[in-house]
């Protein structure tokens, strides 16, 4: 039976990151887990005439635990992820992401690059606790590889993404405690219609990203700026969040903009609950 | 391109595009029509096969990915006049399937979830389950059929451990 007319995709399941990078150069568009991909047909767009699949290159699926740092290979998946770093002091954050984003088939085959890597997706889960994380990402082209953070990286990946490959994402380990809170609508594999992470590095400060309200996932400045220095309760957090809520919500099939923005400061309020009892949610 | 992996025990090969689901290749070219194509978004699970002993979506699932992998479907894990996978003999000891469309990924899930997880307690069979959808809302009778069956097999172990001694 003849599945597909026209001819005959190139499909390259190649065995390290320079072939990658090669066929990347080539035009190939980059095939990780495939679980935003293998949705194109049903979104009207057509699937890539040239792929790279990353799942044979073994670098790419190892999450190395280092005093100072964790490093996370782009083809690692959610659930290896969870495994990687579970009960690691101050990355409770990005564990309870990676535990709580899709339901645990997808989890098990969707990887870290791919949810960074996907321009339309404004849900991802792992972005925003990233972010609260302050992590950053390497990206190899064929001239070579660069180390950026998170936030450039993402204000960026449009044009970056058009060539590069993102190989690795680097977590620094300066978080006391952090936490990822997240709002679907129904518990079986729903999309987030909001995501609040918070981190605590070892010196006090807070940092505060929001993930689903907005096209692309942002830290809270102005939050970030009235938190810093004071003792707060999840409460207090609460009113400040009220008063520095500067998200324009979008709208989308699970909600309306005007709901996904409302419902921050309460989320603000559940994810400082969670960092005092020392991080997750 | 030409897809080369293990169906269910036995060598399998595909010649076509590569980006074609798994749970196409399955159903159309290997007429295992045992998953089920549902949702084809990776939300209700009822295409659920193991590859590589563990549960994963194949409508999501290009079949170049699985190029060297092994394959089990439904049919693999028992098939005609066969003994039933234990997990598979709990559910029709119990008589939990109704319409019966959820059943094949069900079963797939949850057979893998018990293999690894003997000691779960219900709220974790939930979670395991939170990604197979069960039109018929028969949610309960499942969880309690799993409990059951890890139940029995706890006291079967017990029993062979006390029986060694
Ligand atoms: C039922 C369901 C529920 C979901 N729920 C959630 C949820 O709650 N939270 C959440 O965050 N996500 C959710 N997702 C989305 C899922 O997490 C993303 O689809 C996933 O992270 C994408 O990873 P992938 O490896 O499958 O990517 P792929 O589909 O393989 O790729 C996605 C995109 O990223 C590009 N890409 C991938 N890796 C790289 C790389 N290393 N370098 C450059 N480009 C790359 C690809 O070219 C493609 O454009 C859900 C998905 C499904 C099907
Ligand atoms: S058909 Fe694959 S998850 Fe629904
Ligand atoms: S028994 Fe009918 S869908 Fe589950």
């Amino acid at each position: 039976m003849d599945m597909r007319e026209g001819p005959e995709r190139i499909f390259d399941s190649v065995a390290t990151v320079a072939e990658a990078v090669d066929a990347r150069a080539a035009g190939a568009a980059v095939l990780a887990g495939g679980t935003w991909i293998m949705r194109d047909p049903r979104r009207g767009v057509a699937l890539p005439e040239r792929i790279v699949a990353l799942s044979k290159i073994a670098e790419l699926q190892r999450v190395d635990v280092l005093d100072d740092r964790v490093s996370i290979g782009a083809a690692v998946t959610h659930a290896g992820l969870a495994q990687a770093i579970n009960g690691l002091a101050g990355l409770e954050g990005l564990a309870a992401a990676a535990t709580g984003a899709a339901n645990p088939a997808i989890r098990r085959v969707a990887t870290v690059g791919g949810n960074l890597c996907t321009l339309d997706f404004a849900a991802a889960d792992l972005v925003p606790a990233l972010l609260a994380l302050d992590a950053q990402v390497e990206l190899m082209v064929a001239d070579g590889g660069r180390i950026l953070p998170i936030s450039t990286f993402l204000a960026e990946r449009a044009v970056l993404l058009k060539t590069a490959l993102l190989t690795r994402v680097i977590v620094p380990r300066a978080a006391t405690a952090s936490a990822h809170v997240r709002l679907p609508l129904r518990k079986a594999g729903d999309y987030p219609v909001a995501i609040v992470s918070v981190a605590r590095a070892s010196g006090g400060a807070i940092r505060v990203a929001v993930g689903s309200v907005e096209p692309v996932a942002r830290r809270w400045t102005a939050l970030e700026d009235e938190l810093s220095g004071k003792a707060v309760t999840p409460e207090e957090t609460q009113a400040l969040a009220e008063k520095t809520n500067d998200f324009m919500g979008r709208d989308g099939i699970e909600a309306e903009g005007w709901y996904r923005r409302e419902v921050l400061p309460a989320l603000v309020r559940r994810a400082f609950a969670a960092l005092q009892k020392g991080g997750a949610a | 391109m030409t897809v080369t992996f293990q169906l269910n025990g036995d060598r399998c090969r595909f010649h076509d595009d590569p980006m074609t689901p798994l749970l196409d290749v399955l159903r159309q070219e290997k007429f295992l029509t045992g998953a089920k194509a549902v949702c084809r978004e990776g939300f209700c699970g009822a295409c659920t096969v193991h590859v590589d002993g563990e549960p994963v979506m194949s409508c999501l699932k290009p079949v170049g990915l699985v190029s060297g992998c092994s394959v089990t479907t439904i049919e693999g894990l028992s098939s005609g006049d066969q003994t039933l996978h234990p997990l598979q003999a709990a559910f029709e000891a119990a008589d939990v399937v109704q319409c019966g469309m959820c059943f094949p990924g069900m079963v797939m899930s949850l057979s893998a979830f018990v293999r690894d997880n003997p000691e779960a307690t219900r709220p974790e069979i939930k979670t395991a389950m939170s990604g197979n959808i069960c039109r018929c809302t028969g949610y309960e009778r499942i969880i309690d059929a799993v409990a059951d069956h890890l139940e029995a097999q706890k006291s079967g172990r017990q029993a062979k451990e006390t029986a060694h001694v």
